[in-house]
């Protein structure tokens, strides 16, 4: 019995055959004014009873208003443009094709306001359908339902197929006139200057993503013996935790919402990378380096506007930090004086020099409140030009001459405009 | 909106830094041109479509007074134009300017900067000969300009427009650059328009050799509106 149903649905529905060629999306309005136009003023549908069709097919369109569209009817304008478009109206044809050139018609759509013409022009055994609001000068649906003499149940094919859709309240006059006055949304000047202060977390690690490991394992999976022996000590991640969290804090400007300059500090802790087997480290409860940088980069920014109270602001940006390392180190309490190898142990630079460049965009939610996303590439190392010495040979090299991470970091922002 | 917009804009100027601003679309189809018109057409605006630049140049290689190059040596060319269509198509139905210039002047898009401007019949209103039949297609031959080193985006692309032509040097080549529509008269739709430009080396300028630059133009539009259908 279900099957029997579910085949006569779809026998139901083959039947009715109508079809949307292509529907724009015009705006349905609840209580809506529907013009029924055709061109010999024989319309296939009563308009009284295309009302009902819509009231029964659309509970949202409360009470339509329906009648015939005499005007239109009477014109010769429109006459040869109505059966222009029904010579015209084919299936996979883009509505652009079917735009009313004579600038007389194009006024009369104009001057619609937010009523709804419905066309219906017979075509053998189908009646050709389309729409016209006042928002283009083409139909805004078209498409074919199949004919037939009772006019209720085309009334009701034609409204279910074409009118079935969510209702919008009607503006009155003045709402309609205080709206076309109104200022676009979207609309705003680029601000002289944008200023932004936030606070974010990220964090960074010395091997890049989508690279190979080899590039950085021997930095990465380094080990220091005795406080102060690694393979290589060209690179700070051989001593020093290669990936961590880092906190921030930063503040910056822009200024003509292209060029900016952005001043930022970062904070992370990093254990150092001692080795567990040597028993020398049995004297050390712990041995960590706080790692501070400060940086300033110059950033280009483009704003675009997406909804009134969400911008994005993609960024690029490009510059330079120093880095202090703060040593945190501390015997076991019982021990009471520490080994040779302790008292020698490793020394950082006093300070490193580097670079920083990355991308990363800004996300500002209702012109104050934004979120902060980047990622990028920084560097630290000793890269001061110094004058060639008959020395350099048996000079020892710089520790951490070369230390680069990448990193991606979030920030909560606050921004204001000058 | 605005984003895409500023999208598009960069794209553009991305576009233009690439280069490829160079390439356009010199033919546009309309989705249903599926058949090229055979052994029959007719064809209107060969009245005034043929203009003579350089008329001085002109007249002095084709032996014509100048105060009367424009007048027959348009005409010349509007009967070759003739001639040739009528060769090509058998049936060939002539119908006057005053058929089609009655309807106002409209731009017609073939490309992003590319616009050809004519008269085109309303919609809804067809097009008849003397004996009130109806041609079922009728090419519609827009302008007709004929010179020396012409190219056509300085005539059809709006943003070159302006732009002032050279100085008066010895000239490579005679130019003809011509626009015009296959319509639909029936259905009251441009099936295919075009621009077109061809490049004739002087070596002897004479009548002849303007008779074969016509010649060789209705044989690159009558190749277009083969090459133009949307299969």
């Amino acid at each position: 019995m279900k099957k029997l149903l579910v085949i006569l649905m779809i026998l139901v529905a083959w039947a009715s055959a109508s079809e949307v060629y292509f529907d724009s999306r015009f705006t349905l309005w609840k209580d809506a004014t529907v013009y029924i136009w055709t061109l010999d003023g024989n319309s296939p549908v009563n308009a009284n009873e295309f009302c009902l069709s819509l009231r029964r097919n659309n509970t949202g369109i409360g009470e339509p208003k329906c009648r015939e569209l005499g005007e239109w009817e009477r014109d010769t304008i429109a006459t040869r443009y109505g059966s222009w478009l029904s010579n015209n109206l084919e299936k996979n044809l883009p509505s652009s094709y079917l735009r009313a050139r004579h600038p007389g018609m194009a006024a009369k759509i104009q001057s619609l306001e937010d009523n709804i013409v419905l066309f219906l022009a017979p075509q053998g055994k189908f009646i050709q359908v389309a729409i016209f609001d006042e928002t283009a000068q083409e139909p805004k649906a078209a498409g074919i339902v199949k004919a037939t003499n009772d006019k209720i149940a085309l009334s009701d094919d034609i409204a279910a197929t074409f009118f079935n859709k969510r209702t919008k309240r009607r503006l009155t006059k003045e709402e309609r006139l205080k709206q076309q006055t109104e200022p676009d949304d979207l609309y705003k000047e680029v601000p002289s200057l944008k200023i932004w202060a936030g606070a974010g977390i990220g964090y960074s690690q010395a091997h890049f993503p989508l690279t190979p490991d080899n590039w950085t394992s021997s930095h990465t999976k380094s080990q220091v013996k005795n406080y102060r022996v690694t393979k290589d000590s060209v690179s700070l991640w051989n001593f020093i935790n290669d990936d961590d969290a880092f906190m921030s804090l930063y503040a910056g400007l822009t200024w003509h919402g292209f060029i900016g300059i952005e001043l930022m500090y970062r904070y992370s802790s990093r254990d150092m990378k001692t080795d567990k087997s040597d028993t020398i480290y049995h004297e050390l409860d712990h041995w960590e380096f706080g790692q501070h940088d400060i940086g300033l980069n110059i950033l280009l920014s483009m704003t675009y506007p997406i909804t009134p109270w969400f911008d994005i602001t993609p960024i690029a940006f490009l510059g330079f930090q120093y880095t202090f390392y703060s040593e945190d180190i501390a015997l076991k309490s019982g021990v009471r004086t520490p080994s040779n190898a302790y008292q020698r142990r490793i020394k950082f630079e006093d300070v490193y020099k580097g670079a920083l460049l990355g991308i990363g965009g800004q996300f500002v939610f209702k012109k104050h409140y934004g979120l902060d996303l980047r990622a990028g590439l920084s560097s630290r190392g000793r890269d001061i030009y110094e004058a060639p010495s008959p020395d350099a040979g048996a000079a020892p090299t710089t520790i951490g001459k070369s230390t680069i991470d990448c990193f991606v970091s979030l920030g909560f922002e606050y921004h204001w405009t000058l | 909106m605005t984003f895409k917009k500023s999208i598009l804009s960069i794209g553009f100027a991305i576009c233009m830094l690439a280069g490829c601003a160079d390439s356009y679309h010199w033919t546009a189809s309309h989705p249903s041109y599926h058949k090229a018109p055979y052994g029959g057409i007719a064809v209107t605006g060969i009245e005034n479509a043929f203009v003579i630049t350089r008329s001085n140049w002109f007249a002095k290689r084709l032996e014509i007074g100048t105060d009367s190059i424009q007048i027959k040596g348009t005409l010349h060319c509007r009967n070759t134009f003739e001639t040739e269509l009528r060769k090509a198509y058998g049936n060939l139905i002539v119908l006057p300017d005053s058929a089609n210039t009655k309807f106002p002047e409209e731009s017609l898009k073939i490309d992003e900067r590319i616009f050809i401007k004519g008269h085109i019949p309303e919609q809804g209103v067809t097009l008849k000969d003397s004996a009130g039949n109806v041609p079922p297609v009728v090419l519609i031959l827009h302008e007709f300009i004929i010179g020396t080193d012409l190219k056509r985006e300085n005539f059809f692309d709006y943003a070159l427009i302006h732009n002032e032509s050279g100085s008066l040097r010895k000239p490579d080549n005679v130019s003809a650059i011509f626009s015009y529509t296959l319509w639909d008269n029936l259905k009251q739709r441009p099936l295919f328009s075009a621009v077109d430009e061809l490049q004739q080396p002087i070596t002897i300028y004479k009548l002849n050799n303007l008779t074969n630059l016509i010649q060789l133009a209705v044989q690159k539009i009558r190749k277009n509106l083969y090459e133009g259908v949307v299969k």
